[in-house]
């Protein structure tokens, strides 16, 4: 479980993040929206240890994020998959997926690349295998992220926005790939702006304002009227993105 | 084995100038000649590795987050940097004898051109090292990729490629200053030329094409370091819109 | 030779051999100066096989050691030309070609770097291709190559060391001298060391002031 309680975060002058309180237990799938600027993304990268926290505690398993030893710990149980992907620009597919395999969960070279190629495969990419990320499309590239977050095989998946840097057609592709995770049972927590996609997939709906978490409900009644519509900002916010 | 030209009792003025620029000369010596450069080449060989390995530690230190580690690398870059090669030469050469490590002049060459080298090494590779997009960085962090691996598997090849084209001109730089070697009795290119003179008489024939031996010599590695930046750098390039 | 330790008359060696270093990095800087802004003014006005002869030594002189470039003038060119050269003169020749060399390259550069459009104004309101150079490429040119030519210059004085080699008495061979004398060798080179380093360390200074001068007077004048 992926436990944020209170959390503050500050960027120089701006608080980005402010008494923020969030719980995602295994085999949920929840999705933050908020406009550019709210924290979201923030959020995520406090969770994975990219920022440190100036108040409040993050815990994954019961792992303190603030405690280099047991972020450690907690970096093993999360997978990140990031907007600009984030490839190894020195290393084939294979080589991105297996790296981390090899070098923190000490499996054997062979066995590892074997499980990257079958991942690989399931995305669709095995003849992409061998290549290179500037070979790549950006849409293959997220799919080489999506895996190596995936071979690690970690409990809880974050993904930051991670159709923001795709077309349309990639854009879909990707999705698909990630539906199919969340039907099986995967525990993602989602940055995006895919409005109609979040609601399609997602258990729970989080919505962040100008840093705080405003709304935090089950999707059906994040939509409803009387839940998560019931906040003016809320509706202000869908209304702008339905537009775009 | 000829003397010296005379001084006097020329006939006209074009045997004062022994525009006869007669090479032939060179032929018996050519083979004592490429033992002299097969020295060079294995001094600078060695000193790139060594320049490399302590480029890369300094490079790491100048990058860390460590303030002490940062100024100490500084300094060491700083030092060697504006103090003449020959100076620094002469202090190992002389200096470690007093303190009782004995080394022969080979390695003592190749230790000072790996310092000294390695202080330019570091600033390049210092660059490569910033010019690595921090997302990567993140994406191997978050992976629970320890620091040794990021810098090993990660870092250091990136930066490696990248700065293929300065790292080669710190090798012809190597390759110049290994001349320098000559004056510790190391029987180098330089050295191996000087004996050549002092049997044959012929300075000026045997400098020049001495002077002309280097220069081809760097032009064939920087034609060299092209080539292998191109294939290292092949796979990192294009980019797919 | 009698071992003895350091005595106050080795400070006055040390001034000579940092004179005669001195003097001689002035001098070949100032000669190499001249030779290489005006053997980019050679390029500049194109002229036909000048310019590519021009380019082959300067290349030459850039790629291959400076100390057999020493050797060439001090043993060779006596032997090819029955002449008589000291090594301070074979120094300051050496010396003087090879900082050439660099200059050249560096002010090629300086002047290939302002913009061909502000050349070509200047040709269309009349000035002659000496004004251009004179009014507009030099300043500028000379502003932009002061950073180069600082690092350039702080590389020459340390190339000066080599020319103990061929005898004569600068920094370095007093060095040899209080080195071969006293057996101290870490005190020697070091002294020695830090005396060069100062004066780099006093060159570059000498060299980012000038540059912020420079600059702050070619903006202005940019108006």
């Amino acid at each position: 479980m992926i436990k944020a309680e209170n959390v503050r975060k500050v960027f120089g002058t701006t608080t980005v993040l402010e008494s923020v309180d969030l719980a995602i237990n295994p085999g949920e799938v929840v999705s933050i929206l908020g406009a550019s600027g709210s924290g979201k993304s923030t959020l995520i990268r406090c969770i994975n240890g990219l920022e440190k926290l100036d108040g409040g505690r993050i815990t994954v398993d019961d792992f303190d994020v603030s405690k280099p030893k047991e972020l450690a710990e907690a970096r093993k149980r999360s997978g990140t998959v990031f907007q600009l992907f984030n490839l190894y620009p020195h290393m084939t597919a294979v080589g991105n997926v297996a790296l981390a395999p090899v070098e923190v969960l000490k499996r054997p070279r062979a066995e590892a690349e074997r499980e990257a190629r079958e991942l690989l495969a399931s995305v669709g990419l095995t003849d992409r295998a061998d290549a290179y990320p500037a070979q790549l499309s950006g849409g293959q590239r997220q799919r080489v992220g999506i895996c190596r977050a995936l071979a690690m095989h970690p409990r809880y998946l974050l993904l930051d926005e991670v159709t923001s840097a795709l077309d349309p057609e990639m854009t879909a592709e990707i999705l698909n790939i990630l539906a199919r995770l969340a039907e099986g049972g995967t525990t993602m927590l989602f940055v995006t702006h895919e409005i109609e996609f979040a609601r399609q997939i997602s258990d729970r709906i989080v919505f962040l304002d100008k840093g705080r978490l405003v709304v935090d409900l089950p999707t059906a009644e994040f939509f409803a009227p009387s839940g998560g519509l019931a906040s003016p900002r809320v509706v202000q916010f869908l209304s702008k993105m339905r537009k775009e | 084995m000829r003397g010296p030209q005379s001084e006097t009792g020329f006939n006209d003025w074009t045997e004062c100038i022994s525009v006869r620029f007669d090479l032939s000369f060179i032929a018996p010596e050519i083979g004592f000649l490429l033992q002299g450069a097969q020295l060079t080449i294995e001094v600078c060989f060695l000193a790139l590795i060594g320049s490399l390995i302590m480029g890369s530690l300094v490079a790491i230190a100048r990058t860390s987050a460590a303030r002490p580690l940062r100024v100490i690398a500084y300094a060491y870059v700083d030092l060697f940097r504006n103090i003449p090669f020959i100076v620094q030469l002469f202090f190992f050469y002389y200096g470690l004898p007093v303190i009782g490590i004995y080394l022969d002049a080979f390695p003592t060459g190749v230790v000072a051109l790996s310092i000294a080298g390695g202080a330019f090494a570091s600033d390049v590779i210092r660059s490569g090292i910033l010019a690595i997009d921090p997302g990567i960085i993140e994406a191997a962090e978050v992976s629970g990729l320890s620091k040794r691996v990021i810098f090993t598997r990660i870092v250091l090849p990136i930066a490696l490629r990248t700065s293929i084209r300065p790292l080669g001109s710190v090798f012809i730089n190597l390759i110049l200053t290994s001349s320098i070697l000559s004056t510790i009795t190391l029987n180098e290119l330089t050295g191996s030329a000087r004996i050549v003179v002092s049997d044959t008489f012929r300075p000026f024939e045997v400098y020049v094409v001495l002077l002309l031996v280097y220069a081809a010599l760097t032009y064939l590695i920087s034609i060299l370091i092209g080539v292998l930046h191109y294939r290292l750098n092949r796979n990192l390039g294009a980019r797919v819109t | 030779m009698r071992y003895t330790s350091f005595t106050p008359f080795d400070l006055v060696l040390l001034a000579q051999g940092f004179g005669v270093t001195v003097a001689l990095f002035v001098v070949t800087t100032l000669i190499g100066l001249l030779v290489g802004a005006a053997l980019a003014v050679v390029r500049y006005y194109r002229v036909p096989v000048a310019t590519q002869a021009i380019l082959f030594l300067t290349e030459l002189l850039k790629n291959s050691p400076v100390l057999v470039q020493l050797f060439l003038v001090f043993f060779g060119l006596p032997a090819f030309f029955h002449i008589n050269v000291t090594p301070v003169v074979a120094a300051t020749i050496t010396l003087s070609a090879n900082t050439a060399a660099f200059i050249y390259v560096i002010a090629v550069a300086g002047i290939e770097s302002i913009d061909r459009d502000q050349v070509e104004a200047a040709r269309v309101f009349g000035l002659t291709r000496r004004q251009v150079l004179r009014r507009v490429i030099a300043p500028q040119a000379l502003a932009f190559a002061i950073g180069p030519l600082t690092a350039l210059l702080v590389n020459q004085l340390q190339v000066t060391s080599l020319i103990s080699v061929i005898g004569v008495v600068d920094l370095t061979k007093i060095g040899n001298i209080l080195n071969l004398r006293t057996l101290q060798p870490f005190i020697v080179w070091t002294v020695i060391g830090l005396v060069y380093y100062v004066a780099a360390k006093l060159v570059a200074w000498l060299g980012s002031r000038l540059e912020t001068r420079l600059r702050a007077y070619s903006a202005w004048k940019g108006l």
